[in-house]
């Protein structure tokens, strides 16, 4: 990794610059301080408001485990509400404003942008999240995440998304005026680093994203308190503008913690720029009208609308990821390649740091983001399949493969080098974080496969008895359902572990863990990942003659990954098609 | 973009293509995504539900 | 001379964390621009199934589509009920409508109304709309989906191809009933029997 001077007027005094900046032994940077504070402050939250979320996932898993079957119905419904607005909404969301303090401040060497109203939008956003989860756990907010018009919540619920929405679009702001000061005080040279535009990326949708948030809440708010009326089939629309969008962050921010974990680790190099940059780009433009997946059969649209839409104008975005998916590990394989590791098709993968959390987490998480999210998602996204689909644990067995094994394993593998280089302490319990993201992966993919198996059967999403005690009449599902559903509670139960020994070693370095001085490090101390033992060397323009010249370029190994992904897209998504032809016709 | 200096080539040989200049400049990625959303999702789908008919019930 | 030694030889490579000087916008190498051929031409094939689908496949979501006052609807729900009920299980009127006609399901916290007795390989248009909140029209063990929102007929023209009994599961949360909410669809053969 390349060092690049900060550049700052000539006369501003030292004790200034070591006032404001430090720099970083491992990777040169110049990391200003006040960003830096945001970022452990962001993190902090993001790990609180996770640990609410995974404690209401185990009771949520133990419920829909029907021979356990351990809350109450409303509890239930209550819980679950919790559950998907910890995560998704402030889980993920605060973890986010840390990679953009991250992205626009230090990897820049710039100082970051009216740091003090970056303390001000904190405060928004913990007002909001808190007085949401207030709200919830007093039973005043029984309506699920998706909260739908006319299930009501009490005001001050929606009151508390507006904040938290407010606050987390201030600091969007504030990282583009990051960016312009940046760029007006000539702390790097060039263009944007790929990383930072990966999160400008997900800045962007974030900015998409939040102004529906605020179509959306707003109006509710308003309606909540009896001051206007609001259609139910507009609030879906514009809730999932919101909800949807809001995922698309995620895979960008994503991906652009791949990029960084590829170069802490192994130091995986960029391919082409354009060619990543074109798939981020694409995503700027096409991926938020996914939104539509939700709506596929609501009565409100046309087939054109859509289609249009659910394909993210004719899957554009789609190509976006499928481009990613091939220049990420084609960048850890070459990265590799040119520092030696030549050996076949995958010595690069066998002969990698598999024992550094942070390599194996990006691994885990491109492997079932990709293999197992993506070819779910777009398929069950596809207009007619959706209706086989629709509310059933197909969806969230999806989701589960997305933003769970795929963002927030990445998110997870970034936090050991967080740990070392922002928080400055050593990782506890090191053993124990080495296993960790296989723990959590692992179970976290079982969960997701059997949970949509038992969609596949028709086994509804949110829902408390699927024994329909109370009702009417009588039905029971296939019998497999109760064994599909069990190995997915134990695969939910594998990864909750995987979670609470994340939070457990996170909670503990931060606040308990040992510090470590650069002596510590070139020693090659327990607690510390390989790449910031050993960074990853420098590369030489004499590297480039370990690259492989034959027909399949300097990536033959991914190559040939991307040609079995396919493979298995295509088998899985005709499948669908077939299953779906035996239905009733319906038009 | 107030306060953004254009891009100037560093060298003769260094003249940046249209598609560079187009990338770095993220204000215009922006608006061109928000357009692109609230046109062909947000607008397109609050016509289709204002314009939609009443039933007839038959 | 490769096309990526013109590009590369004289440069190091570098990471993602790096700010790229000079002109980066240069041509993929042959393998890059092979893939992004293959996956541009998947996702052409993506996006060309749904329409296909419309024109040549037998499931698709569109229906008849319309805005609804609750009160007329679940008036006309009743009329349905008053002109071709021929049963009743557990307090539900069982309706059996005329081959081809408008068929009405009513959503409501938390029953599906009413119960339905529709003939194999007829069809039926079937009016879905709720009267307080949103309900998920899920048919077992078909597994036919739709959502049901207040304020809407989702006029849709079915065909069941099988006889035999069939639920309505909900799978829209609407409150602490919803799973009680269950419905009954019996379909007979063509000859009418069971």
């Amino acid at each position: 990794m390349s060092t690049i001077e900060l550049n700052v007027p000539q006369s501003t005094p030292l004790s200034t610059l070591t006032r404001l900046f430090r720099r970083c032994e491992v990777t040169g940077l110049a990391v200003h301080r006040p960003a830096e504070m945001l970022m452990r402050a962001n993190a902090v939250a993001a790990t609180v408001a996770l640990l609410i979320g995974g404690i209401s996932a185990i009771l949520i898993l133990l419920t829909r485990w029907q021979a356990v079957h351990l809350l109450q119905p409303m509890m239930f419904y209550r819980v679950l509400t919790a559950h998907g607005i910890s995560m998704l909404i402030f889980f993920i969301i605060f973890f986010e404003m840390a990679v953009l303090y991250f992205a626009a401040g230090p990897l820049l060497n710039s100082r970051i942008a009216a740091p003090k109203f970056g303390w001000f939008n904190f405060a928004l956003m913990t007002t909001g999240a808190v007085l949401v989860e207030w709200m919830i756990w007093t039973g005043k907010a029984d309506v699920l995440m998706t909260s739908y018009i006319p299930l009501r919540a009490h005001p001050l619920y929606y009151l508390g998304i507006i904040f938290f929405a407010v606050g987390a679009l201030f600091v969007c702001f504030q990282f583009f005026a990051t960016l312009v000061i940046a760029k007006r005080e000539k702390t790097y040279e060039g263009s944007l680093p790929l990383i930072t535009f990966g999160a400008v990326t997900a800045a962007i949708i974030a900015v998409i994203t939040l102004l529906h948030g605020a179509a959306t809440y707003i109006p509710a708010f308003l309606w909540s308190v009896g001051l206007l009326d609001m259609d139910p089939q507009v609030y879906r629309m514009l809730w999932w503008a919101l909800g949807h969008s809001s995922q698309q962050i995620n895979v960008a921010a994503m991906v652009a913690i791949w990029y960084l974990l590829g170069a802490f680790t192994v130091g995986a190099v960029v391919l082409n720029e354009k060619i990543s940059r074109t798939a981020f780009v694409l995503y700027i433009l096409f991926i938020s009208m996914a939104s539509a997946h939700h709506l596929l059969v609501d009565p409100g649209f046309s087939s054109s609308w859509k289609v249009v839409n659910t394909s993210y104008f004719m899957y554009m975005a789609v190509l976006a990821s499928m481009l990613h998916g091939f220049t990420v590990p084609a960048g850890v394989e070459v990265g590799q390649r040119l520092r030696g590791v030549t050996r076949g098709l995958f010595g690069w993968v066998k002969n990698a740091p598999w024992s550094d959390p942070g390599f194996s987490s990006l691994v885990l998480s491109v492997v079932v983001f990709g293999f197992v999210g993506g070819i779910t998602g777009v398929t069950i996204g596809t207009e007619q399949i959706n209706i086989v689909v629709h509310n059933t644990l197909r969806v969230p067995g999806h989701f589960h493969a997305t933003v769970v094994s795929g963002t927030a394993v990445a998110f997870m593998g970034l936090t050991y080098y967080l740990i070392p280089l922002i928080f400055r302490k050593k990782v506890a319990f090191w053993r124990l974080a080495q296993v960790q993201p296989y723990l959590f992966a692992g179970g976290m993919l079982i969960f997701s496969i059997f949970m949509s198996f038992s969609g596949g059967f028709g086994v509804p999403r949110r829902h408390w008895d699927i024994n329909f005690s109370g009702a009417p009449f009588q039905q029971a599902f296939h019998p497999a359902v109760d064994a599909l559903m069990a190995i997915m509670a134990l695969g939910g139960l594998l990864a909750a572990v995987g979670g609470g020994l994340y939070i457990l070693i996170t909670v503990w370095s931060v606040f308990f863990g040992k510090p470590f001085t650069e002596a510590d490090r070139v020693a090659g101390a327990k607690g510390l990942p390989q790449g910031i033992i050993r960074p990853p060397r420098a590369l030489t323009a004499a590297d480039n003659r370990n690259l492989p010249s034959g027909r399949f370029g300097h990536a033959p190994g991914t190559m040939a990954l991307v040609l079995i992904f396919l493979a298995a897209f295509a088998v899985y998504y005709f499948a669908n098609w077939k299953l779906l032809s035996f239905v009733w016709k319906i038009g | 973009m107030t306060g953004e200096p254009a891009d100037v080539p560093t060298s003769a040989s260094d003249d940046i293509p249209p598609g560079q200049r187009l990338f770095d400049n993220w204000l215009l990625l922006m608006i061109a995504g928000i357009v692109i959303m609230a046109v062909i999702y947000t607008g397109w789908g609050l016509w289709e539900i204002a314009t939609m008919p009443k039933a007839t019930l038959p | 001379m490769s096309a990526h030694e013109t590009e590369h030889g004289a440069e190091p490579m570098h990471t993602g964390m790096v700010a790229p000087k000079g002109r980066w916008w240069v041509p993929a190498h042959k393998s890059e621009k092979v893939w992004f051929t293959i996956a541009f031409a998947w996702c052409m094939v993506l996006f060309a199934m749904m329409p296909l689908w419309h024109w040549k496949g037998g499931q698709n979501p569109s229906g008849i589509r319309s805005k609804v006052e609750a009160a007329d609807f679940k008036a006309r729900v009743d009329q349905f009920v008053a002109d071709y009920k021929v049963d009743e299980m557990n307090n539900i009127p069982v309706v059996e409508p005329p081959p081809g006609s408008d068929v009405y399901l009513l959503g409501r916290m938390w029953t599906w109304y009413p119960v339905l007795k529709l003939r194999k390989g007829v069809e039926y248009t079937l009016h879905l709309s709720s009267i307080d909140v949103n309900h998920g029209f899920s048919l077992y063990p078909v597994n036919i989906n739709f959502q049901v929102v207040p304020g809407y007929d989702y006029g849709l023209k079915i065909v069941p191809t099988e006889a035999g009994e069939f639920s309505i599961i909900c799978n829209e949360f609407c409150g602490v009933g919803h799973h009680m909410m269950l419905g009954k669809v019996i379909v007979t053969n063509e000859d009418g029997s069971r």
